[in-house]
């Protein structure tokens, strides 16, 4: 029994009750607004875009770290892949995406190396430098991606790209050190360094990775709205949390042994909710109240650990 | 034994801020020998192996192996030299599968370029756990869901599996049962059996007598001598350790003392799922009340459920006055004490000073107006640790930078402090060296003269014979055993309910 509630099995039907448990309760309340196949599957749409930066920010929490320049890179990075669009068709669109991306989180984890400060200082204060340069990248004007270059916008290109970002997530922790070793260093950074690990090289890494998944997650983001607008004053902030909400169910999840899909569906699970609210015609601030507190009920009753034990 | 010289230790030295932990110390090992290293906690046993293996950065001296010197930066280098180590505290890593546990660092076979070959990797591990008789432990499961002592055994495959040339054992067997300790005896016998050596660093004598060919003892750092097994016996050996006689006053030597009649402490059917069923006992004012068993038996979480710190814990625990202890804040408000096995993890908070760790739970009691003084905590953190006799620098040291023996000793310093009346001590001894254990012993003694209770959970027999006034053995779960302090009482005794 002691085995099967730490398999990956009981982790895949602890989601799945949760989503049925969601959906019925919404179902339920407002039949007619709320759940229909096509309605599920534009929730499920919305999503895996959540998803994909969920995965990316997974590997540098479980090695303790945080980052809030996640949505300023989401902004700055569909800016400069629209710009790069407009010359080079798709090709510029997803390198500038993506080549952006990565950049910024090369930057950010060689900064966070030297500087020798909390994740938190070093990112709060990129956000704010990311933010002023995606205003004067687009030259204070909103961008809007070319219609012949909106694949990602619906099915199936967001879902193959998504599936794609997934599939790399899943390698990348099973089939190679990377994986391994931000597991080791969020554990003990320490043993991990007598272990032989360059603690500073995978932390470098896990912040390449996850600006790697933000450079994915800018694709389907201004491919969804098809505009991106750059602002300043800490705009981008709110950005940050709707994937880091799937993360913490992968990290919650981490014990059945399946994250990416903790994280898929958590996302989901947050999107039936959000949609579920806005189906009973509930303001907006009593949806992210409610969202707010069901993520943290989820999350308490599924990664409680026994009462006295550390949690960071 | 062969004659040949595995290990050549040359003027090693090292030195944290102005305590000399390690200080000129020259040593051989011969190849095929099992070496024990002995002496006090804060000899710099631990701190000697640790510069061989690439914990620590050597301060001074050569380490030459095998005819060539050796200065790792890691253990994964110091590995790849013939150098492995079982630590004593957890060396595994949360959060990793077992394969990956035994291979980090060493995944280099399973990688096919940048690719690593999971399945391979655990259908090895699982082959090495198989061979060393660890079935029960699935190579691709999480670390985490196995228990301290099944991590442990994962450690020992870990560190030796690759045959090291030297294999270290640091104060590991505290935390096996007895199975476990076979087993890694075992391990021994066959590296010695092979030609290679190992370094066995323990505070149990017998242990070391009876599995070491020769004994190194170190005493505040300094080299004092290496005798033969064969030539000593444990009186001689602690007085080499600690450079006197240690006293007749080791135990307890008083029998037939009345237990008193009053009664501070109830435990009435206290369950918890899973690992305790049905605990029922009193605890009397004055009284050590000796708790024993296999190491899955349930005892530490008795220690546990008797503090609040179990959540799912049934049944009742109640003092005196019928107050019913449900939390540790509860707890510790009513006078309860707990000093955790897991000391690193559950006592002490190792990255903080001796001061703050002391003065902890006492802050309601010395703040002033809701406002903390430094003086005054400066003040009671020194009386305290002075009382204990800490060996330190000064109280704004970090713990992390203590012995185990010494650490533990701050434990007891902060519950001192509080003035607590009942206190749980689980396996209060561990880890440490005669001398500490003796002021312990001492300590407990004092407390119960002053009217304070003790339960003491401790996997060593020898130590409930001879400190506890009572005795409950447990079994599966439940109390299978009690024993009132008497001379005629034996180990065969006590082993007769645990097993």
């Amino acid at each position: 029994m002691q085995n099967f509630k730490n398999s990956k099995l009981f982790g895949f039907m602890i989601l799945g009750a949760m989503v049925l448990f969601f959906y019925g309760l919404f179902k339920f309340l407002t039949p007619t607004n709320f759940g229909s196949p096509a309605n599920l599957f534009s929730y499920f749409q919305s999503s895996i875009i959540y998803s994909v930066g969920g995965c990316g920010l997974y590997f540098i929490v479980v090695m303790g770290l945080f980052d809030f320049a996640v949505g300023a890179n989401i902004v700055l990075s569909s800016i400069v892949g629209v710009i790069l669009s407009e010359k080079l068709g798709y090709i510029g669109f997803i390198i500038g995406c993506l080549g952006c991306g990565t950049l910024i989180g090369i930057l950010i984890g060689f900064l966070y190396n030297k500087l020798n400060v909390p994740s938190m200082i070093v990112t709060v204060g990129l956000m704010l430098v990311f933010e002023s340069l995606a205003v004067f990248v687009a030259g204070g004007v909103k961008q809007t991606l070319a219609p012949e270059l909106r694949f990602f916008s619906g099915a199936p290109g967001n879902i193959i790209l998504a599936a794609l970002a997934f599939a790399l997530m899943w390698f990348i922790l099973n089939y190679t050190r990377i994986g391994t070793y931000c597991n080791a260093i969020g554990s003990n950074e320490f043993t991990a360094k007598n272990m032989g690990i360059d603690v500073k090289k995978y932390k470098l890494i896990g912040f390449a990775l996850l600006h790697f998944f933000v450079g994915i997650m800018a694709i389907l983001t201004v491919s969804y709205g098809t505009t991106m607008t750059a602002l300043t004053g800490m705009s981008t902030m709110s950005r940050n949390f709707q994937p880091l909400m799937g993360t913490f169910f992968g990290v919650a999840f981490r014990k059945y042994g399946n994250p990416i899909s903790a994280i898929v569906i958590g996302e989901f699970i947050i999107a039936i909710i959000f949609n579920g609210f806005v189906a009973l015609g509930a303001p907006t601030t009593i949806q992210n109240v409610v969202t707010g507190a069901a993520l943290l009920i989820i999350v308490t009753l599924t990664a409680r650990g026994s009462r006295g034990s550390v949690v960071k | 034994m062969s004659d040949k010289i595995l290990l050549n230790a040359e003027h090693i030295d090292k030195q944290f801020g102005i305590t000399h932990a390690v200080n000129d110390v020259s040593l051989t090992i011969n190849a095929g020998e099992i070496r024990a290293l002995i002496g006090e906690n804060g000899s710099g046993k631990s701190t000697f192996c640790q510069m061989l293996c690439g914990i620590y950065t050597i301060g001074g001296g050569t380490f030459t192996l095998d005819g060539k010197v050796v200065n790792v930066k890691n253990q994964v280098e110091a590995n790849n030299l013939g150098i492995s180590i079982i630590v004593q505290e957890m060396g595994t890593l949360s959060g990793l599968s077992v394969a990956e546990n035994i291979f980090l660092g060493h995944e280099e076979p399973f990688m096919r370029g940048l690719i690593k070959d999971t399945r391979a990797m655990i259908r090895e591990a699982q082959r090495l756990l198989d061979e060393y008789g660890f079935k029960n432990i699935r190579a691709g499961a999480m670390i985490d869901n196995y228990n301290f002592e099944d991590r442990k055994l994962v450690e020992i495959v870990k560190a030796t599996y690759m045959k090291p040339k030297i294999l270290i054992v640091d104060e590991t067997t505290t935390a096996l049962s007895q199975n476990g300790r076979l087993e890694l005896y075992k391990i021994m016998d066959a590296v010695r059996a092979d030609g290679r050596s190992v370094i066995f660093i323990s505070h149990d004598l017998g242990e070391v007598l009876e599995h070491c060919d020769t004994i190194s003892i170190l005493r505040d750092g300094e080299y004092i001598d290496t005798v033969k097994s064969s030539d000593v016996d444990e009186d001689s050996l602690k007085r080499l350790m600690v450079g006197r006689d240690i006293g007749t006053a080791y135990y307890r030597t008083d029998y037939g003392k009345e237990i008193s009649g009053e009664v501070v402490l109830s435990v009435n059917g206290v369950t918890i799922p899973g690992q305790i069923e049905d605990v029922n006992f009193e605890l009397h004012r004055g009284e050590i009340l000796g708790f024993g068993g296999l190491s899955e038996c349930g005892m530490h979480e008795v220690g546990k459920a008797v503090f609040g710190a179990s959540w799912d814990r049934q049944g009742s625990v109640k003092l005196a006055d019928g107050t019913e202890i449900t939390s540790i804040p509860q707890a510790i408000k009513h006078s309860i004490a707990y000093a955790s096995k897991d000391r690193d993890n559950e006592s002490i908070i190792l990255n903080e000073s001796i001061r703050n760790n002391t003065v902890l739970p006492s802050l309601d009691d010395l703040a002033e107006a809701h406002i903390l003084k430094a003086g005054k905590l400066n003040k009671f953190a020194q009386e305290f640790v002075d009382k204990m006799q800490t060996k330190m620098q000064h109280i704004h040291q970090f713990v992390s930078e203590l012995s185990g023996g010494n650490k533990q000793k701050v434990v007891l310093a902060r519950w001192l402090g509080k003035g607590s009346d009942i206190l749980v001590l689980d396996s209060p001894t561990r880890g440490i060296d005669v001398k500490v254990k003796q002021a312990i012993y001492a300590l407990m003694s004092e407390l119960t003269a002053q009217g304070k209770s003790i339960v003491m959970i401790s996997e060593e027999i020898p130590e409930l014979l001879g400190m506890s006034d009572r005795i409950l053995i447990m079994k599966d779960g439940r109390i299978n055993g009690e024993f009132a302090r008497s001379e005629s009482l034996s180990e065969e005794d006590l082993i007769a309910k645990m097993v």
